[in-house]
């Protein structure tokens, strides 16, 4: 009993901060999202909605539309970046010249703000004055402009977010690399596997813990980006860098749409939730199915 | 440490210092906090700029101490605020002014949510003439003239709300005729255009040649057209980084939808961004005017000017495009008058000091005669007030304050660093006269046109319906939907809005 008291005590401050900074927000932006509650409106008072604003969303084709391309930006950006990692971390672990310089100017930009990351690209690629259209359209003669053309401001927001994360992912895979036991390896090589099989039948099933907590965390990191993107497009050309992000971002601020942005919160994490619960089964799934294989 | 261990640290650290020293050089000019070259920062003579220093130090002695914490757009002349005029009240006074100055849209998030939650963090926010009327609707704002009245003590004999322009009448109550706000900054904008380009001989016959009469500043669209084409052309000719005009097109950010609505669709006729004030209604098959063919044949000769405009017009908000008619890169433009004077005269910043004129915009037939009777009007007429928060906790102190800023001692340093007029003395000022002169007329033209141009129409609803329309325009400007499609499809999301925010059903 009095350790449970203890336990309990322990653990008081760290259930009082979620509580405060997690679940009270939480709390807070379910009760609005049965709101319509804008600040410019004929009353600008909060008034019951009930489910309205979630029928909104199902109707929404501009919503519906940002969150399908942010799914396809997370897709091309974790497989991107999860397979960049791997490789770069398999490379790290043997040596070469300028190995710890690389290492360390590889990991720079996860130093970096995201907003200062979105400055950066922005000064690199702005039309007229950026180094990238320079010496495209001076070397391939490609008219690169961020600011019209929509499938390249998709994938420079892309590029942009692998050079951010990839670094991460470098060294989650480089620590579980490292940790791996070198034995079983050894013992396939003597066995006669090549390295093919030696990385799909053992290098790869015993990294899947690694692998999978890379993922999610990058997966919810990349549904939810904003600060890089915004500095970078604004969101633009047209919708085609409006991710989900800024989109609730706009709804919600300039447009003071308190409820409506609230219902859109919600229905994001419920799909992030959705999304994650659905990988780590398939993963779960495919361990299972190696391990006893 | 061996000294094999530290390179592998050293190498990157030198990289990145490297890096940072080249970014140091910015390729182009670019707007900074600095007041523009040859203005006076002190605030004039330091003694008259405050008025009497111990009716101040006086009237303020209750407060000495308190801190007046202050949200603004970072605009030429909020900067100045917060150089020169800040540290002159706080030493007249011993009130502390911490005074964020951000960007457009922080600014308003800031103010909106600290008015709406009643946390009082700020004791003075920038209210843009645009927002005045939902704030009011709000009742965000503290009647100032209440409050003067209430604090007979704290009204300076050097504030009077007569000597401001008419453009203080934005900032009071229609029924009252209650102070809400002190201006602090009004501007237009205005046609800028290069005058050594303009009167150079060999060009004026080049042009004359190509489109068979004489080249000047545009009146007409079709004018302003052919000058945009031919100095593109000239610039490709002459291998310079030249293009006929700007266009403020970023297809990201709302400064494209405003440079449509307020300033080049009131040069065709449409009004009020094509909105029915009586019906709201935004649709010409309800009344309204947005998808008229007139507004068509306005934004088709916007987007067209985004062939003679320099590559990075479709990445330029407000700012960008006065960066890049001071780094010489257009011909012509349309440019927010708060630029004008620093764009004219700082040499740190411009690469078109001394050839810089002033002109109104290309119009359509009978819209200057629908100006001068006051049916409508030519363009954009910008500016804001300083006003306290209903939720602040220092009201007294933020009163003194607003009336500090509110001198006319104060004025003409501030109008010349930020080419803004708010009391009808200051054009009469010296400084302001030879800034006049430097800007080939910026001020005379505030003065005498002044009255041509006008403010966001009074909707108490302005942002919402702004960003109802933002993608159309960005959509166009992408070349994704035609100027048809933008304006039919926008005008419908603007109905749908206003309705959604029980207006117009």
């Amino acid at each position: 009993m009095d350790s449970n008291r203890t336990g309990w005590g322990l653990l008081a401050p760290t259930l009082i901060i979620l509580g405060v900074m997690g679940l009270l927000p939480f709390l807070y932006v379910l009760y609005i999202s049965f709101f319509d509650w804008n600040v410019f409106s004929a009353s600008g008072q909060m008034e019951w909605a009930g489910v309205n604003n979630f029928r909104r969303l199902v109707f929404d084709s501009a919503f519906l539309g940002s969150l399908g391309r942010t799914l396809l930006f997370t897709l091309l950006a974790v497989t991107s970046e999860l397979i960049l990692g791997f490789l770069l971390a398999s490379t790290l672990l043997r040596d070469f010249p300028g190995k710890i310089v690389f290492r360390t100017i590889h990991a720079l930009p996860l130093v970096i703000a995201p907003i200062a990351v979105g400055a950066t690209w922005r000064l690199l690629t702005i039309p007229g004055f950026g180094l990238a259209p320079y010496y495209l359209d001076r070397w391939f003669d490609i008219d690169y402009n961020i600011g019209r053309y929509a499938e390249q401001a998709f994938f420079t927001t892309l590029a942009m977010d692998i050079w951010h994360w990839t670094p991460f992912v470098t060294l989650t895979m480089l620590a579980g690399l490292t940790a791996m036991p070198k034995e079983p390896q050894e013992q396939a090589r003597v066995d006669g596997a090549n390295r093919w099989q030696v990385l799909r039948f053992l290098t790869i099933p015993m990294m899947m813990p690694v692998i999978v907590t890379t993922v999610f965390i990058r997966m919810m990191d990349a549904l939810r980006i904003v600060d890089e993107v915004f500095m970078l497009t604004g969101g633009g050309p047209g919708n085609a860098t409006r991710y989900v992000g800024i989109y609730i971002w706009r709804v919600v601020f300039p447009q003071t749409d308190y409820g409506y942005g609230s219902a859109m919160s919600l229905l994001v994490l419920y799909f992030t939730i959705v999304l994650a619960w659905l990988l780590f089964v398939a993963l779960a799934q495919v361990g299972n199915q190696q391990s006893s294989s | 440490m061996s000294s094999r261990r530290l390179l592998p640290l050293l190498v990157p650290l030198m990289i990145v210092s490297m890096i940072l020293a080249a970014c140091s050089a910015p390729a182009a000019p670019a707007p900074t906090a600095e007041p523009a070259a040859g203005t006076d920062t002190s605030g004039g003579d330091s003694a008259a700029a405050s008025g009497d220093t111990s009716w101040w130090s006086e009237a303020a002695a209750p407060y000495a101490g308190v801190t007046l914490r202050g949200v603004s757009e970072s605009t030429p002349a909020s900067r100045y605020v917060e150089e020169v005029l800040a540290p002159m009240f706080t030493e007249a006074t011993g009130i502390n002014v911490e005074f964020e100055v951000t960007s457009w849209d922080e600014m308003y998030q800031k103010a909106i949510q600290d008015m709406e939650a009643n946390t009082g963090i700020y004791d003075f926010v920038y209210i843009e003439q645009d927002i005045i009327y939902t704030y009011l609707g709000r009742d965000f704002l503290t009647n100032l003239t209440q409050l003067m009245a209430d604090n007979e003590n704290l009204a300076s004999p050097d504030f009077d709300v007569n000597n401001f322009t008419s453009f203080i009448d934005n900032f009071k109550d229609p029924e009252t005729g209650d102070l809400y706000g002190v201006p602090m900054e009004a501007f237009i904008k205005i046609n800028l255009y290069r005058t050594d380009l303009f009167d150079d001989p060999d060009i004026q016959a080049a042009f004359e040649a190509e489109y068979g009469y004489p080249l000047s500043v545009a009146t007409t669209h079709e004018q302003y057209r052919d000058n945009a084409e031919f100095f593109t052309a000239y610039g490709e000719e002459n291998d310079m980084d030249l293009w006929g005009t700007t266009v403020q097109g970023h297809t990201g950010h709302p400064s494209a939808t405003y440079e449509f609505v307020e300033s080049i669709a009131p040069t065709y006729g449409v009004y009020n961004w094509g909105v029915n004030l009586d019906t709201w209604k935004a649709c010409v098959d309800n009344g309204g005017e947005m998808n008229s063919d007139t507004a068509k044949e306005a934004l088709n000769f916007w987007l067209d000017m985004l062939n003679y405009a320099p590559p990075e017009a479709t990445s330029s908000t407000w700012d960008e495009v006065a960066a890049s008619f001071a780094a010489g890169r257009a011909a012509q433009g349309w440019v927010y008058g708060e630029n004008a004077t620093w764009i004219a005269t700082d040499t740190d910043r411009s690469a078109v000091v001394g050839n810089v004129g002033v002109a109104r915009s290309p119009l359509s037939d009978g819209v200057l005669e629908e100006a001068e009777s006051g049916e409508g009007y030519i363009g954009y007429y910008d500016g804001g007030a300083f006003g306290v928060p209903h939720s602040s906790r220092n009201k007294e102190a933020a009163l003194l304050w607003l009336e500090f800023i509110g001198q006319e001692s104060v004025q003409a340093d501030w109008a010349v660093a930020g080419s803004r007029i708010v009391m009808n003395s200051t054009f009469d000022d010296p400084k302001v006269q030879e800034a006049d002169v430097a800007t080939n007329g910026y001020y005379t033209m505030l003065k005498d046109d002044g009255p041509l141009y006008r403010g966001a129409p009074p909707f108490p609803f302005h942002n919402t319906l702004r960003e109802s329309m933002d993608p159309f325009f960005w959509q166009a400007l992408a070349g994704e939907l035609t100027a048809e499609e933008a304006l039919d499809q926008a005008c419908a999301a603007a109905e749908a809005a206003m309705v959604q925010l029980g207006y117009g059903e």
